[in-house]
């Protein structure tokens, strides 16, 4: 896989797997102080009603509770990444069922259930917007009255229920349909899905003299829950102190604050630390899962094949607050695109407020609903046609130097290697094997994202090195990637590199494990650092080898000379008597990537950095009787630009298409009248070890110019092919088209009657 | 609710604890005895990161009263290295721990001790198992990072290594 690499590009295992193999490993839920309370929150239990009046007189009343907290304990703030909409406890509108509205701290866990039980809300229920439709229907309720009063990013789009309409605009679909031979049009659906990390979101907060709080949290962005702490808060960020012990996933949901103000507003009252965890429950009905969407696509192609025009929009149910859902609409239309050359464009994106839960953000946000809707129109495009989809996807697809769908010019395009390859894995000549079985194909691009990131690194006198950041590990190993970068550079082992993160007080910015950027943007950082510590090593080992630094090289944890070498250890050791210590502050920030202003409107992400590109082919069959799916085969051909850590990567594409696929075939959080009917994990359906299939994962290298060795984002790309590719693969088996995710058994056998006696669905 | 002292018996050492009768051993274990390699989550049998094993089997602790352990021999991820096998030393991982490092089957790691136990209980009994066996004991315990593979990978490994050392002495 390596070249010319001695550390990075190599499987080693992980720095931190000896810590999670034995249990020693601290995550958030996990932590406690001595004299820590237990809080819980309060939640409303209407979709949309007005707070008439909350008693929490008997609550506080009750053994063992140390603090209740109510609106009139918090700030009147709201807060939000696109729009500041969000309340910390409803002041006097609720907007969703488990929108909280109170919270109390007791000595035990049991005492503060049994308090909340106490509490007692009245309310004057409000007609709710239940859905969509119901969202965007002329003189449909508003779900935030005051919408206009918020700040908000200020190119948002907003009008009412919609928080945002993003748009690209290219050419003239008109001219595109007049140009094409055939214009395709489908409507597609998908559900709402929970990112399904298995430790809950969890925070310990205390305070200390100095009006200083420190939180204990599992946050993915410490900075950005240190910013949004201090405005709830109304403190200096300085005093507040987030520290992130160890994350047990996160996958996008944990992000945004989560249960962080709770603890701190509650260990603020009762003068004592106070833990805060959700259940199963909260996360289902209370969290940041993908929204739930609607598609529209109409497409336009020749008779041969090619694309001439395509119009999409994709309507987003970001529920009761904008959440994520303005930028998420926005990354849409470039997935709505496609990795495809296509004259002319005319794709939406619309974030739409209705009485649900907060929607955020869930690995490759959007990816997978705008690609089940692009990727399945293109096999169902192929077949009226009469071409093989593999045939029109290479008719279309984009290659180097070609232009994005706003303009930015496409660099190490590996996606036609990755279309053929997955394709001939899957033994793609053969697409109908046998009666009910089935293969599929679907490709896709993906961003890697930009942000900054700091980095401090240490070289210790016994010569070993710390590396010091602000970004946390959630399990991708990113941080293991970055430090073998660290280690390449510096000319030491994996071994001797030790990691601190995650502690706004102590380590340098990081923007956060978000976007596939962790390993990119720290390991660039790292490169950084290890340029400004061999200029620091040359110049002291130059005096000690008496030489100059232009005939010093590093190698084999030594400064090597014409004359004789010098260890690290030695250089570190001189260093703290003269210099005060052997370190380094390394940074890194993307370089924009530029697009044509002019293409976007009400646009937060207009281009995609260092994009990768993927293939994934599924080979699998359908049973008549009962419509359940067998998946034989599963293969991913992913341009990860250079493979940082094989294993890793290979891990990240196997469990991208597990998560992929619990969103294809079983997930979803089933909503009622505004009320969630599964909040559990038996009805909430992920895989296990017997849904899930192997998958062959082919890493294909065309390295890009910015990451550290090529190296492109490679953590949320392989949750974005599953549902199409599924979808494509179920259609070749049985001739039923599924176009509403996810594709359960009885849809398949409900759907194929159906059309068995002719109908449409 | 009136309390009780009750005695547990945890990778061999005796624990002593005054618990209310309805704790769970979940509950006991992280809250009361700091041992927080168990995990906690779903505390509806659902999930399997609670698991350990009592008197060998792979139970949920989230559904396990504490007081029903007493007598019985509790093994956590603690426990895991040094107990049982008699070839482990201190300070030395189980062959499953081992070659879940070495396998790039851990990732965010937070279902990783239970699945660890479960497996445990299965090889224990099972030592030479097929990979569709190994499917099956793992179905209770829900790892969302890896899609399972590595993980299966990694306890036929240790399977074969385990059963091979086995032979050897």
């Amino acid at each position: 896989m390596s070249t010319g690499t001695r550390v990075a590009g190599q499987s080693l295992p992980r720095i931190d797997a000896p810590g999670k193999v034995t249990g020693s490993a601290v995550y958030a839920a996990d932590f406690a102080l001595p004299g820590m309370l237990y809080g819980k929150v309060f939640r409303s239990a209407e979709p949309h009603a007005r707070l008439v009046r909350i008693d929490t007189a008997r609550a506080s009343a009750m053994p063992g509770v140390r603090a209740v907290i109510t609106a009139a304990d918090a700030a009147d703030v709201r807060y939000g990444a696109a729009v500041k909409d969000e309340p910390v406890f409803a002041p006097d509108v609720v907007r969703y069922v488990g929108q909280p509205l109170a919270a109390v701290a007791a000595v035990t866990l049991e005492a503060a259930e049994a308090a909340l039980a106490a509490i007692e809300a009245v309310y004057e229920p409000r007609p709710p917007v239940l859905d969509l439709a119901a969202a965007l229907a002329p003189g449909a309720p508003l779900v935030h009255e005051r919408w206009r009063a918020y700040t908000a990013i200020p190119i948002l789009q907003r009008d009412g229920n919609v928080c945002n309409r993003a748009r690209i605009v290219v050419g003239d679909v008109e001219r595109g349909w007049v140009e094409a031979d055939h214009v395709f049009e489908h409507r597609f659906t998908t559900a709402m899905v929970h990112q399904g990390y298995t430790e809950p979101r969890a925070a310990v907060a205390a305070w200390d003299s100095s009006g200083q709080v420190t939180v204990w949290s599992n946050t993915q962005l410490p900075f950005d829950v240190q910013a949004t702490l201090a405005d709830i808060l109304a403190i200096a960020p300085s005093k507040v102190r987030i520290i992130v012990p160890g994350v047990g996933g996160g996958f996008g949901g944990k992000l945004r604050i989560g249960v962080e103000h709770f603890a701190a507003l509650l260990a603020r009252k009762s003068g004592r630390p106070v833990k805060v965890m959700t259940t199963s429950e909260e996360e289902l009905t209370a969290a940041y899962p993908r929204q739930g969407t609607v598609i529209e696509l109409k497409t336009g192609v020749t008779r041969d094949g090619r694309l001439t025009a395509r119009q999409g929009r994709i309507y987003f149910d970001t529920g009761a607050f904008a959440g994520s859902g303005p930028g998420v609409a926005s990354v849409a239309t470039m997935v709505l695109a496609g990795p495809y050359r296509t004259p002319n464009l005319h794709l939406e994106g619309y974030a739409v407020y209705t009485n649900k839960t907060n929607c955020g953000s869930y690995r490759a946000p959007s990816g997978p609903q705008a690609n089940f809707a692009v990727e399945s129109q293109m096999d169902i495009i192929a077949d009226a046609l009469g071409i093989d989809p593999l045939e029109l996807r290479l008719r279309n697809i984009v290659h180097e130097g070609d232009e994005g769908p706003t303009g930015q010019v496409l660099t190490a395009v590996g996606l036609e290697e990755c279309l053929r390859r997955a394709a001939d894995a899957i033994g793609w000549a053969d697409r109908r094997p046998a009666p009910g079985r089935g293969k599929g194909l679907a490709i896709g691009w993906w961003t890697t994202t930009g942000g900054s990131s700091g980095v401090y690194v240490k070289i210790n006198p016994d010569g070993s090195v710390t590396l010091n950041t602000g970004a946390v590990e959630i399990g991708t190993a990113a941080l293991t990637g970055a430090a073998q970068v660290l280690a390449e550079e510096l000319g030491v082992d994996l071994a001797d590199i030790t990691v601190i993160s995650g502690d706004t007080a102590s380590t340098p910015f990081d923007f956060g494990a978000q976007g596939s950027r962790t390993a990119f943007a720290v390991g660039n950082a790292c490169r950084a650092a290890a340029a400004e510590l061999q200029r620091k090593l040359f110049e002291l080992a130059a005096a000690h080898l008496k030489t100059t630094e232009d005939a010093l090289a590093l190698r084999d944890k030594h400064v090597v000379g014409p004359g004789g070498r010098v260890s690290l250890a030695e250089l570190a050791r001189q260093s703290q008597v003269s210099g005060g210590g052997m370190i380094a502050h390394g940074t890194f920030i993307a370089p924009g990537t530029a697009y044509d202003t002019k293409r976007v409107e009400g646009h937060v992400y207009p281009a995609f950095h260092s994009p990768s590109f993927h293939a994934h082919a599924v080979d699998l069959s359908v049973d008549a009787e009962t419509g359940e799916v067998t998946i034989h085969k599963y293969v991913v051909a992913q341009d990860v630009g250079f493979a940082l850590n094989p294993i890793y990567i290979e891990g990240q594409i196997e469990g991208g298409v597990a998560q992929g696929l619990g969103q294809t075939l079983s997930e979803e959080i089933v909503y009622r009248d505004g009320r969630v009917l599964n909040a559990n994990l038996t009805d909430y359906k992920m895989p296990t070890t017997l849904d899930v299939p192997r998958v062959e994962s082919i890493l294909v290298e065309h390295p890009g110019r910015v990451g550290p060795f090529g190296a492109k984002g490679v953590g949320e790309p392989p949750n974005v092919e599953p549902p199409a590719a599924v979808a494509n693969a179920i259609a070749a088996a049985v001739g039923t088209r599924i176009t509403s995710l996810p594709i359960t058994a009885e849809k398949i056998v409900l759907a194929h009657s159906r059309d068995a006696a002719g109908g449409t669905h | 609710m009136a309390k009780i002292a009750i005695t547990l018996t945890i990778n061999g050492e005796p624990h002593e604890a005054l618990i209310e009768p309805d704790r769970t051993l979940l509950d006991v274990l992280r809250t009361d005895l700091g041992l927080t390699g168990t995990k906690t989550n779903c505390l509806d049998a659902e999930c399997g990161v609670c698991t350990v094993l009592i008197d060998g089997l792979a139970v949920n602790a989230c559904l396990y009263l504490a007081v029903v352990a007493q007598g019985r021999a509790i093994t956590t991820i603690e426990g895991l290295a040094s107990s049982g096998d008699g070839r482990a030393l201190a300070g030395a991982l189980h062959p499953l721990q081992e070659a879940f490092v070495e396998h790039g089957a851990v990732q965010c790691g937070y279902c990783i001790p239970g699945m660890i136990l479960s497996a445990k209980a299965y090889l224990d009994d099972h030592p030479r198992p097929t990979e569709a066996q190994v499917r099956e004991a793992l179905a209770g315990n829900l790892c969302r990072c890896t899609g399972y593979q590595k993980i299966v990978d990694a306890v036929l490994a240790a399977a074969s290594r385990m059963a091979s050392s086995a032979v050897a002495s």
